[in-house]
């Protein structure tokens, strides 16, 4: 056996010698880290047993340049860069497009001066990467994304404002004003955390927060998990429910459309019912305050 | 076996077996399996590849002058890697050229300029079309325009059977395979309709003053409220005459358009989907021909819908397509007969036709250029007649469609209507009768 290792080896090296052979993104990676930090570099043979590992990479998400056409996706099945499954359960299913969404709702043109400006959905559709429906709005001179509202539909006009007034606006279904500017119970979607940052919460179908009330700069929101979130007024939501409404309501019906979905069965294995099985009635969180004010002790 | 080699990088450009390994990394390789050492599975698979670093960022301060180790020959810790000045070719080679910025280009301009060109696929269709142009849109061809294909002296001998036997051809007869894509049937059927009407030729001499163009260059300038436009495009065919074609609404018509609103899409700007160029040269008018062409006078204009594969117009946008280039057309003719200046009312306005098809459905339309002053939006209007879906035929099938062993649809040319190539004839022959 250790002679077919050193036949081997020794094949592998004359193999090597010659140094014409395809270029690889991870050789090249490699030798300029080597180029770098000219440590003492170490030659270790190897093969490959799965597919080239550059076909992890992930060139599709990395495009500055916002567009409306959808962009072809990699599906990673669940693996990491190393090419072992992090995530089980994942892989397969049709293919999707992405459609890049623009979360920042109150984004200027670029030549445009900074004040409320109107646009108007021209399609509202299916997006296959999330369970909202999207919508295609037009201003001005640019087109992009954003997630529909429940009852929004083609030809609709929708209001973008960034202004405060001492009345609270009475905020049609679709509209995004910051949160000072609307009234306190009105219920809120696509919330953002800090301000000019993009929406991170409240996304998904059917989901709608609550603006409980105002405290001097600050509101409090109630997020669909029923946890309450203090932020700035300053930032942007769109008023109105999530479209698509009875997604929570649909039966998948057999196993096969969980496998359009690109959901893979689950380990049919018997596991020990811990701390994590079970219905758990805690108390609510404490409220989450994603601004930064000076406490009151000091 | 790891053979080690310390010496300094390898250069493994060229190999895709060799793995560079740090020493570390080798240590760890072994810590992994125990004392085992891993034959059958490979490095790049079983350890983690750490992302790869950015280079560190070089900073320059005015004023203080780097220390590198360029002098030394060799790195040395602390000191700063040396910069060698970029190489510029001291000759011309055109596989290795490098455009200048932007703004050290000649042509280049603060102001930019919006392009209609032939790949754009207007949000709005006609209505943005429309403001463009600034034209009032009547649905449905001119009335005279109309009585020249009843008029029975006009009409081809055996007009319906030649019809039929040209979409025959060109729906089942011109391929070696089953159908013919519908590039293919497209453009012969509107070769075969074009050659049947020309089959007159011998009845009406002016025919013989027409030519059929493919592929000529048309560039027309045109300034609406502050914002430049331009139309450029490579057209497909274009249907040339010696004379022009007379007007087809009188003067009357022409000064009631005044009162005419233009539709406006709020808040959509007119200038979305149009291409902003910063680079493009100032009063550009041309037709695509010399000034000593005989047929000078652009006739008609025939729209393929499937003529460019990459973009896909849908008919709304086709029909503003065909709008704007015979806007064009006109436009560019105008500059060249009364000059650059914005004429308020054109003595004798200027007609331009234009056909667009997918193959089945046709779309009619005549513009008639009344003025040159697009700068703002009262004023008289320039006129739009449209016709929009006009089937030739029904279905043109292959195979029967057979639903619950009933033929709905039999096979071959269903539902053929004949008024369709009257509208097709009638606007060949304006100009000549």
């Amino acid at each position: 056996m250790m002679a077919a290792v050193t036949c081997l080896t020794r094949a592998l090296r004359s193999l090597t010698l010659s140094q014409h052979a395809l270029l690889s993104s991870q050789a090249g990676a490699q030798t300029k880290l080597g180029a770098q930090v000219s440590s003492i570099a170490v030659q270790v043979r190897g093969f490959l047993t799965t597919a080239a590992l550059s076909q992890n990479r992930t060139h599709w998400k990395q495009i500055e340049k916002y567009t409306v056409r959808p962009i072809g996706m990699k599906k990673t099945g669940g693996r990491d860069h190393s090419g072992r499954i992090r995530t089980h359960g994942i892989g397969g299913g049709h293919k999707q497009r992405y459609r890049m969404i623009d979360f920042q709702r109150l984004r200027y043109e670029a030549d445009r001066e900074v004040k409320p400006f109107d646009e108007k959905v021209v399609q509202v559709r299916y997006d296959p990467c999330r369970s909202a429906d999207i919508a295609l709005v037009a201003g001005g001179n640019r087109k992009r994304w954003i997630i529909a509202t429940e009852n929004m539909q083609a030809g609709d006009i929708i209001k973008t404002s960034g202004v405060i007034g001492r009345m609270a606006v009475s905020a049609n279904e679709g509209d995004a004003y910051p949160l000072g500017a609307l009234p306190v119970g009105t219920l809120v979607n696509n919330l953002e955390i800090q301000p000019g940052k993009g929406s991170e919460y409240i996304r998904a179908a059917g989901t709608s927060g609550v603006l409980l009330r105002k405290v001097n700069g600050t509101a409090i929101v109630q997020l669909p998990s029923k946890q309450q979130v203090q932020v700035l007024e300053t930032c942007m939501v769109t008023v109105g429910r999530v479209s698509n409404i009875d997604h929570n309501k649909r039966i998948i019906g057999k196993a096969g459309r969980n496998r359009w979905l690109g959901i893979r069965p689950s380990s049919g294995l018997w596991q020990r019912k811990g701390g994590w099985a079970g219905r758990k009635i805690k108390p609510l969180p404490r409220m989450k305050n994603y601004v930064n004010l000076p406490s009151i002790s000091a | 076996m790891v053979s080690s080699l310390t010496a300094h990088c390898v250069n493994t450009m060229g190999s895709s077996f060799i793995r560079v390994v740090f020493r570390k990394d080798v240590n760890r390789l072994s810590a992994h399996g125990g004392d085992r050492l891993n034959f059958s599975t490979s490095r790049c698979v079983a350890a983690k590849v750490p992302p790869a670093r950015k280079p560190r960022e070089r900073v320059e301060i005015p004023g203080l002058e780097m220390v590198t180790y360029g002098e030394r020959m060799h790195y040395v810790p602390g000191l700063a890697k040396p910069v060698s000045p970029q190489w510029e070719r001291d000759y011309k080679d055109p596989r290795h050229y490098r455009a200048p910025p932007l703004h050290n280009v000649p042509l280049y301009k603060e102001q930019p300029c919006y392009v209609y060109n032939q790949r754009t696929s207007a949000l709005e269709g006609v209505r943005q079309a429309l403001w463009l142009s600034k034209a009032k849109l009547i649905s449905g061809l001119p009335p005279q325009l109309l009585s020249l294909a009843e008029n029975p002296a006009n009409q081809i001998t055996d007009q319906d059977e030649r019809v039929k036997n040209a979409i025959k051809h060109a729906r089942f007869w011109d391929t070696t395979e089953e159908r013919p894509g519908k590039q293919k049937y497209s453009n012969a059927l509107l070769l075969n309709l074009l050659h049947l009407c020309a089959t007159l030729q011998d009845r009406k001499p002016a025919f013989r003053k027409r030519t059929l163009v493919e592929k000529y260059s048309l560039a027309a300038t045109l300034k609406r409220g502050e914002d430049l436009f331009q139309i450029r495009g490579q057209n497909g065919l274009l249907l040339n005459c010696m004379d022009p074609l007379p007007e087809v609404a009188g003067k009357k018509e022409v000064s009631d358009t005044v009162d005419h609103v233009l539709e406006s899409f709020y808040p959509i700007s007119p200038t979305i989907d149009l291409q902003k160029v910063h680079v493009y040269k100032e009063e550009l008018n041309c037709l695509g021909f010399r000034d000593d062409y005989p047929y000078r006078h652009a006739h008609t204009l025939f729209f393929l819908e499937g003529a460019d594969e990459s973009c896909k117009l849908r008919p709304e946008q086709l029909r503003a397509k065909m709008v704007m280039f015979t806007f064009g057309n006109a436009l560019a003719r105008a500059h060249k007969l009364y000059g650059v200046q914005t004429q308020h009312m054109l003595d004798r306005p200027i007609t331009v036709q234009a056909v667009g098809t997918n193959g089945r459905i046709f779309q009619f339309m005549v513009f008639q250029l009344n003025t040159t002053d697009l700068s703002g939006d009262d004023g008289i209007k320039n006129q739009v007649w449209l016709d929009e879906d006009v089937e030739l035929y029904d279905f043109a099938k292959v195979r029967p469609l057979i639903k619950k062993k009933q033929v709905k649809v039999p096979a071959g040319l269903a539902g053929y209507k004949p008024e369709s190539f009257n509208k097709f004839l009638a606007l060949y022959l304006h100009g000549a009768v």
